[in-house]
This record gives C-alpha cells, structure tokens and sequence, in this order.
C-alpha cells in the first residue's frame, strides 16, 4: 500500500513537486519561473529546494545561459515515484472516508 | 503520518491546481503569443492586399513577415529559457530545416502548379504554413496544433464562397479570429 511522505506533504514542497512532475520527464525549469509560478520567495523556494534535493527527489543544475547564471530544477525518477506513491496514500484516504 | 480526509482531499485540490497551473502557464504562453502575433500579421497584411495595390503591398507584407518571423524566435528562445529539455537543441534544428524545406516544396509548388491569380498564391502559402504549424505540433505539443484546423477550415470558406473579398475575409476572420482567440485563452487560463 502506498505510504504518505512527509518530506514532501509540506504545503510549498507539495507545489513544487506538483509543478515539476508535471513537466515531460527529463525537462527542467528555471528557477525564476518556478518561483513565479509557485508565488513564493527566492529564499523560501530555495530552502525547499535544498530539502527536496537531499532527499534525492529533485535534481538541481547550475549552469550559465548567455553568460549569466541560471538554475534549473527537475524531479528525478525517484521523485516521480514517490510522489506518484503520496498521491495514491491521499486518494485511499479518501476511499476510506 | 495521519491526515484526515478533509486534509487530504485539500492537498489532492493544491496538487491538481498547480500541475493545471504550470501545464497551462508552459503551454499557453507560447500558444498565446504566437497566436496574436501571427493574428497582427495577418490582419494588417490581408486588409492591405485588399484594399492597396502595386509593389507597397508586397513591402509590407515582407516588413510583417520579418516582424512576425523575429517576434518568433524570441518567443521561442525566452520559453527555452523557463523549461529545458535535452532534446530541445535537437529538436530546434530539425524543425528549422524542417520549416526551410517547407519553403523550399512551396516555393516549387507555386512554380510548377503556375497559379492563376495571388488569391490561388496565398491559399498554396496559407496550406503549406498550416501543415507546418501540423507536423511541428505534431513534434513538440498537441496544444499548439488544433488552432490551424479552424484557420484552414476559414480560409478555404473564404477561398471558395467570397473570392471577391478573400484577403478582407483573411485579415478580419484569420487573423481577427487568431487575435480575439489569443485574448480569450489569456482571459479565460
């Protein structure tokens, strides 16, 4: 049975691995973007950002664009699985209801 | 961990808006823009084929053409900025010679077919850009393909039932349509 995940119920944590799942497997996004998109700040965003990718469920790559530098975010497979795992535990709650 | 259903039915809601929040943000922003862009384009280059004539028309329809074309490519490059792929580099080069070859058919097409008028000459260009916009939807996003049904559909109407006011019909319907279509998609996502 699929188990809830802690790291990832936080509320911010939850939207961004929402955000970031929803992409193609493989693509990544800008980090300005996502913090636009999730309504957060930079500091917020990163700390969550540092969290998610201690646990190995985001990959995080700083790489430069034009000569300025950019950071790009993306769920790696595990991070995708396990939120795939926390949707099922949310929904057999419900089931239960 | 426990969660009540009531929790988790609010954290269910939170994960379905943001995935619809970001789909939408990725896939609409360049739909929309292209839309209205190419909507500008046509609605002033169709209403100056109606109504003026000699070389200016064709001026202006290579001044919009460069316009829309560089207006384009901006677009495309600010959303390679905000989403990544690693097929993206090989992708962006096959679909421009994909487009190049696309002009090229056209251009021999047009040649050998020798249309009769500039009304048979823009509905060639119109189709071929329209299986284009197809095949590169048909590539890239589903999202960015349906809009060329509803133009073909138009202009071929407007080809076949008023060939007296074709490039007005184009200009107001296409590209108005394509215009009052972007803003609706902005308004409503």
């Amino acid at each position: 049975m699929a188990e809830l995940n802690e790291i990832i119920h936080q509320p911010v944590r939850l939207r961004i691995m929402a955000a970031l799942v929803a992409l193609e497997p493989g693509n990544e996004v800008d980090f300005a973007y996502l913090r636009d998109l999730l309504e957060v700040t930079d500091g917020n965003l990163g700390a969550h950002l540092r969290k998610l990718e201690e646990a190995g469920y985001i990959a995080v790559n700083k790489t430069f664009v034009d000569r300025k530098p950019r950071t790009y975010v993306a769920a790696t497979p595990t991070g995708r699985d396990v939120f795939q795992a926390h949707i099922e535990a949310l929904e057999s709650i419900l089931k239960r209801k | 961990m426990n969660l009540s259903p009531d929790e988790a039915q609010s954290a269910l809601e939170a994960i379905q808006l943001m995935t619809q929040k970001t789909r939408r943000s990725i896939s609409n922003s360049g739909i929309t823009l292209t839309l209205f862009i190419t909507g500008v384009v046509w609605l002033v280059g169709y209403a100056c084929t109606q109504f003026l004539t000699g070389p200016l028309v064709a001026y202006i329809w290579a001044g919009l053409s460069l316009l829309g074309s560089t207006l384009g490519v901006l677009i495309g490059s600010r959303m390679g900025r905000r989403v990544r792929s690693p097929s993206t580099s090989v992708y962006a080069r096959r679909i421009g010679i994909f487009w190049l070859l696309l002009v090229l058919y056209a251009a021999a097409v047009i040649a050998v077919a020798r249309p009769a008028d500039g009304k048979q000459v823009t509905m060639l260009i119109i189709l071929f850009i329209m299986i284009g916009h197809f095949a590169a939807g048909m590539l890239l996003s589903y999202s960015y393909t349906w809009w060329a049904l509803p133009v073909t559909a138009l202009a071929l109407a407007g080809y076949y039932l008023l060939p007296a006011y074709f490039y007005l019909w184009m200009g107001v319907l296409g590209g108005g349509g394509m215009i009052a279509l972007a803003l609706y998609i902005r308004s409503r996502w």
